[in-house]
């Protein structure tokens, strides 16, 4: 425990280092509260956030939560883009951090974030580095800085620990329970100052730590010098005994050293004039701080993003068993063997009681063996690999150690108390709600029928929803109408949503606040972004559908300039096809909408540019089979709509394809598609294809075991070719006798796809003319011959008798 | 043979005490000395030093145990003499500590995973730790009889004497309960399942039933009696063990070194040993361990450190593998060369090492060689250089 006495100006410091998210750090910082009695306490956090301090105190609120920071840098102080910043600062109920301002509330005194404003974070931050990181989610805890570095990997090799977390719980985590607290942040102390002895110093410097850290250390001198945040003298009578303000500043464990330097000696008097003249760099007014409820999921920092520390629902439930410091990560431990068990037991079936005393067993002998006193939580997955996974551990038997980590990662999710804040774009949503008398509030799913056709109340509706659907609220899902993404049920007239409330819908809303003050501006921004962003002309246009769909006409121009391009600009083949599609959709639909935009165009373009590629598809992948014929046929049927005035692409469609049927490398399925085309349009007669046909099933073995493939081809396209004249069907029937049966297993999955373009009863048609082929009636096919027992017996008794009279003439 | 076999296993886990040092000579004069030889001394200082509680019969206390698997920093100090204990396990230091706490609970100690990981070997160390001797082993073949496993009878002591515990001969499994000391029970899912089977009582109840001897025909395990298998997942297709089998076992899998630093450190320890044993007086070439242990582990994992994408070849690329190509090479150039290793013999012992399955192995290897060494080459050039030039071997 570092402590600063400034006896000039009464005041004695205490600096605490900590680690997010550790129930030993909340524990230990409760006793120093109780035993050194603080006047004040400081903790880092940026400070425009201190509004919000008797939020996270009020009884109401409950972990995990976070303060959720964003920028809108409309000066352009960070970059030329103007982009828009945000940033997460998650607490759980054992955070340290929330229990020291906790404490502070309790016991009456004043508390607050000491940490720069985010906005000059960021302004601090070198580009990528730190809370510029092009993450999905930036994090605003730095505990990286405490693992990270050579010196905790060669530690952990030294003392035979897996990672960092593992050796954080062994020796911090399970001490803290036992030590007293001088002793724990003296030890905690020093393993961070050797953290950060192996930091480069410009790596500080590029994340900005050092200019945060000069911020700090200002405000606590600040405090120190008798001045609150807001230049109010407050020291008059509030000390100790002794006459002494006492100071409790608590901060990440890395950035502790750094502030006991600012603060002592020499350093004193630039800390203190420095603090003099604190301001913030980015303007306060594009910066905005709510709380939003978070989840322990998000929080966990498994998974990617966070930090912190892991497993937030282990954790959470030794927090819980504090009172029995001596006894939680036992009862912990044994409490997730059961209920992973019971758990394993449902899905899998085999798991025993024994096998969970094994487990038992097997945990707190590790426990004894790597000189814990307690199992924690990396005895508790050992005991679980050893014990529950029967077998080879792989993706097949993990099922376990998944059920496992789900349990120890939680899915408890915070709540806010009434007084808490919400930012303008959640008003904007319950207002919207109201008006449409949709139940805002209403946690039990609702279902609404919007005929969106034939009402303006009802489309505007369905466009708040959609738009709240691409902002990801999970608040409302569309059931049925039509679906321009997947372009179907497009004969819908209605739509037909569920909606329902849950925490998650102002989490979400809070997240994207940064975007806009209402649900349209904040969907019109992202839109925006998005466009910013690579995209191929498949994904152009389906978020020109969705734009479509939200209503949002102030973007629809951009995104239709942005298909545009990439149509012209795109060189895949497939991707363009599903622009096409969309297109179409979106044509077909546009006098239902009543909608101004000019797809025409636009699938001209798309038209003449999959014709242009055309010629260069013969030699495609299987795999690519299905969406090559559906791009062909799509074309078939533009390029011969009436009123699409496509003659002109009609034209260089067929050519496209008689060129396509020249190389003779094209795949068999692309060539059967393209004859059936070719026949369908009338440019190519029967026997001309029945030609194609017989060159395969004439050719080389390799080439006559393609001919089932062709005939899926074929059949996609024309499949009434099998009932005119009847040379199709003998060919197929040829075919077959033709391969041998392990070869016709291989073929089985193509020729069951060429099958399924039939009906029922052309199927049953077909194997009709088939038996007619071998001199049998449909009706005999129908029939399964059976051999009776007698007929049987009779042909054993014959073999028998065959057998031995060759015995007896000596044939054998 | 069975009756052969299960007399050889026996006296050798067991030997007397005036036969102890005869033995101890003619182990040391071996090729491969069981671990407890070749350990003996360390063995005796950890034994010896050793202040943890040991359960029931075993030779030294479970963290004593770790200690000689995984090693230990400081030396330890027996009679005046300063043993360094080094690490002999590399790669997973929570598997070994699972497998010291399995064995000294109630349930059998199974390690799975491709050939080449080192199972035999930590097997090997686990028994020599526990109970003092690694040779009270059960080899599983196809052939594997219940009777290699359980007791078989002196036949000609039955005929003159009738059934009693004379004529009984005992195999590793009685003799580990009768003792109270470990069987190793090596490759059993190649014993075919019904014989795998017979452990499954002896393995819940601790106790195995001579029908023979009438009511004196009970042997109940002593305390320290547990069973370490072996099983390669490769082999999995050839007799796959029953549920009831696997719920008596904790199952442990002994992945590949996921480290090219530690293969490398696992090379010259391996290969340094068996030159010991050889008596070589040779120094071992880091740079070429460090050529092998990426080769080894580049095939292994289809991902070169560059990043090249790499067809993964067939054959088993354990380890143990790249320990054998190195000693092979070792030893060609100390008899047959000037001493130094020579990169030419070295791609040529890979050849036959990797040629094993199927001609399209080498093929791959060759596309390893133009790919990812000649980039190597061109890079780092010295050695890496030398290695691509000797792919005109690969044939």
């Amino acid at each position: 425990m570092e402590t600063i006495l400034r006896s000039e100006e009464m005041a004695e410091i205490m600096l605490l280092p900590v680690r997010h998210h550790s129930p030993a750090c909340s524990l230990q910082i409760r006793k120093v509260m109780e035993e050194w009695k603080p006047c004040a306490v400081l903790v880092e956090g940026p400070d425009n956030a201190n509004a919000l301090l008797p939020v996270m105190t009020d009884e109401g609120t409950k972990g995990p939560f976070a303060i959720y920071y964003s920028y809108y840098d409309k000066t352009g102080k960070i970059t030329q883009d103007k982009g828009h910043y945000k940033c997460y600062y998650p607490f759980l109920e054992y955070s340290p951090e929330l229990t020291a301002v906790r404490a502070a509330a309790e016991r009456g005194i004043p508390a607050a974030f000491i940490d720069l404003p985010y906005g000059d974070i960021l302004a601090a931050s070198s580009e990528g580095k730190g809370l510029r990181k092009d993450g999905e989610k930036n994090n605003y805890n730095d505990d990286y800085l405490l693992s990270r570095n050579a010196y905790i990997r060669r530690l952990c090799e030294k003392t035979g620990l897996r990672n960092f977390d593992e050796f954080w719980e062994k020796y911090f985590e399970l001490k803290g329970l036992y030590e007293e607290s001088g002793a724990w942040f003296s030890h905690l102390g020093v393993y961070c100052r050797l953290a950060r002895e192996n930091t480069p110093e410009e790596a500080l410097a590029e994340e900005g730590c050092l200019e945060r850290e000069a911020h700090m250390a200002a405000r606590i001198a600040q405090w120190a010098a008798g001045h609150g945040p807001d230049g109010k003298a407050f020291h008059g009578g509030n000390g100790t005994e002794e006459g002494l303000y006492r100071i409790l500043v608590v901060t990440g464990g890395f950035h502790t050293a750094g502030l006991a330097e600012r603060l002592s000696g020499e350093n004193w008097e630039h800390t203190l004039k420095e603090a003099g003249k604190l301001s913030g760099r980015v303007p306060e007014k594009d910066q905005s701080v709510y709380m939003m409820p978070y989840t322990m999921e998000a929080a966990d920092s498994l998974n990617g993003y966070a930090s912190g520390m892991p497993f937030t629902g282990f954790y959470q439930k030794i927090w819980e068993g504090m009172e029995e410091p001596e006894r939680t990560y036992g009862k912990a431990v044994l409490d997730f063997l059961v209920s992973s068990g019971k758990e394993v037991r449902k899905k899998e079936g085999y798991l025993s009681t024994y096998d969970e005393i094994c487990a038992w067993q097997m945990a707190e002998g590790l426990a004894g063996l790597r000189g814990k006193p307690q199992p924690g939580a990396y005895e508790l997955w050992d005991a679980v690999l050893a014990s529950y996974v029967k077998g080879e551990y792989n993706i097949a038997t993990d099922t376990p150690l998944r059920i496992l980590r789900k349990q120890m990662t939680g899915r408890g999710m915070g709540k806010l108390c009434r007084e808490a804040d919400v930012p303008p774009i959640i008003r904007d949503f319950e207002l919207q709600c109201k008006g449409f008398g949709l139940k805002a509030h209403s946690a039990m799913e609702t279902e609404v029928t919007l005929s969106i056709f034939s009402g303006k109340k009802h489309r505007n509706m369905s466009m708040f929803l959609h738009r709240m659907v691409y902002l990801e609220t999970s608040f409302a899902r569309r059931i049925k109408g039509p679906d321009l993404q997947r372009k179907k049920d497009k004969n819908l007239l209605r739509e037909v949503w569920k909606y329902k409330w849950s925490a998650q819908v102002p989490a979400a809303l809070i997240d994207v606040s940064v975007h806009g003050a209402t649900v349209e501006e904040a969907a019109d921004s992202l839109v925006r972004e998005r466009l910013r962003k690579d995209m191929g002309a498949g994904e152009a246009a389906v978020l020109l559908t969705k734009v479509f769909e939200m209503g949002l006409s102030g973007q629809q121009e951009a995104v239709y300039g942005r298909v545009q391009e990439m149509i012209l600009q795109d060189g895949d083949f497939y991707s363009i096809a599903d622009a096409l599609k969309s297109l179409m959709m979106m044509e077909e639909l546009s006098p239902l909408y009543s909608s101004e935009l000019k797809t025409r165009e636009l699938l001209h373009a798309a038209v003449r540019k999959l014709i242009m590629l055309l010629p260069s598809m013969g030699g495609i992948k299987d795999e690519n089979l299905g969406s090559c014929m559906d791009a062909l046929k799509l074309l078939y049927q533009v390029t011969g709509r009436e009123h699409m005035d496509m003659g002109q692409e009609k034209e260089a469609y067929y050519d496209a394809l008689c060129r396509m049927l020249r190389d003779t490398g094209i795949h068999a399925g692309l060539y059967g598609c393209i004859h059936g085309i070719l026949y369908g349009s009338g440019r190519e007669t029967a026997e001309a294809v029945e030609a194609a046909c017989r060159g395969y099933l004439t050719g080389t073995r390799e080439q006559m075991l393609q001919t089932a493939v062709f005939f899926r081809g074929l059949f996609y396209t024309a499949k009434d070719l099998i009932f005119i004249g009847g040379q199709i069907l003998g060919m197929l029937d040829g075919f077959f006798g033709q391969v041998e049966e392990g070869e016709f297993m291989e073929l089985l999955p193509q020729l069951r796809m060429a099958f399924t373009y039939f009906t029922p009863s052309e199927t049953d048609r077909i194997a009709g003319m088939a038996a007619g082929l071998h001199g049998s009636k449909r009706e005999d096919i129908m029939r399964l011959g059976e051999v009776m027992p007698d007929w049987y017996g009779y042909g054993r008794e014959l073999d028998e008798y065959a057998s031995a009279a060759m015995h007896k003439a000596g044939k054998v | 043979m069975g009756n052969e076999n299960g007399v050889g296993a026996a006296s050798a886990a067991m030997p007397d005490v005036n036969g102890r040092a005869e033995m101890r000579e003619e182990m040391q004069e071996s090729i491969k000395p069981p671990v407890e030889e070749r350990y003996r001394e360390e063995l005796e200082a950890l034994k010896n030093t050793d202040t943890g509680r040991r359960p029931a019969n075993w030779q030294m206390s479970p963290k004593a145990v770790r200690t000689f698997i995984l090693g230990s920093a400081k030396p330890v100090i027996y009679q005046g003499k300063e043993y360094r204990v080094e690490k002999k396990y590399f790669g997973n230091d929570a598997l070994v500590e699972r497998c010291i706490v399995t064995l000294a609970g109630n349930r059998g100690l199974m390690l799975v995973g491709e050939p080449g990981t080192a199972k035999t070997m930590l097997s090997e160390m686990l028994s020599a730790a526990i109970s003092g001797v690694s040779t009270n082993t059960i080899q599983g073949t196809a052939g594997t009889t219940e009777d290699m496993i359980k007791y078989s009878w002196n036949y000609a002591l039955l005929l003159a004497k009738g059934p009693n515990r004379e004529a009984l001969v005992p195999a590793p499994l009685y003799v580990g309960m009768e003792k109270g000391i470990l069987t190793r029970f090596e490759e059993i899912t190649r014993t075919p399942a019904e014989i795998q089977d017979s452990l499954i009582s002896v393995l819940s109840d601790k106790v195995l039933n001579v029908p023979e001897l009438g009511d004196e025909g009970f042997l109940f395990a002593r305390p320290g009696f547990n069973v370490i298998g072996t099983a390669n997942t490769r082999d999995k297709g050839v007799n796959e063990m029953s549920s009831a089998l696997k719920r008596r076992f904790n199952f442990e899998t002994v992945m590949p070194v996921r480290e090219v630093s530690m293969e490398k450190q696992i090379i010259l320890n391996e290969a340094g040993k068996l030159a010991k044993e050889s008596k070589l007086e040779t120094e071992l070439d880091e740079d070429v361990a460090d050529l092998l242990a990426s080769t080894y582990h580049e095939l292994r994992e289809g991902v070169s450190s560059y990043g090249h994408r790499i067809d993964k070849p067939a054959a088993v690329m354990s380890t143990a593998e790249a320990v054998s190509v190195y000693y092979q090479t070792l030893l060609t150039g100390y008899y047959y060369g000037d001493g130094r290793m020579d990169v030419d013999c070295l791609v040529q012992n890979l050849v036959g090492a990797v040629s094993k399955e199927n001609k399209e192995d080498l093929e791959k290897v060759k596309g390893y060689f133009q790919t990812v060494i000649k980039d190597k080459s061109s890079k780092e050039g010295g050695l890496w250089k030398q290695y691509y030039e000797a792919r005109k071997w690969l044939k």
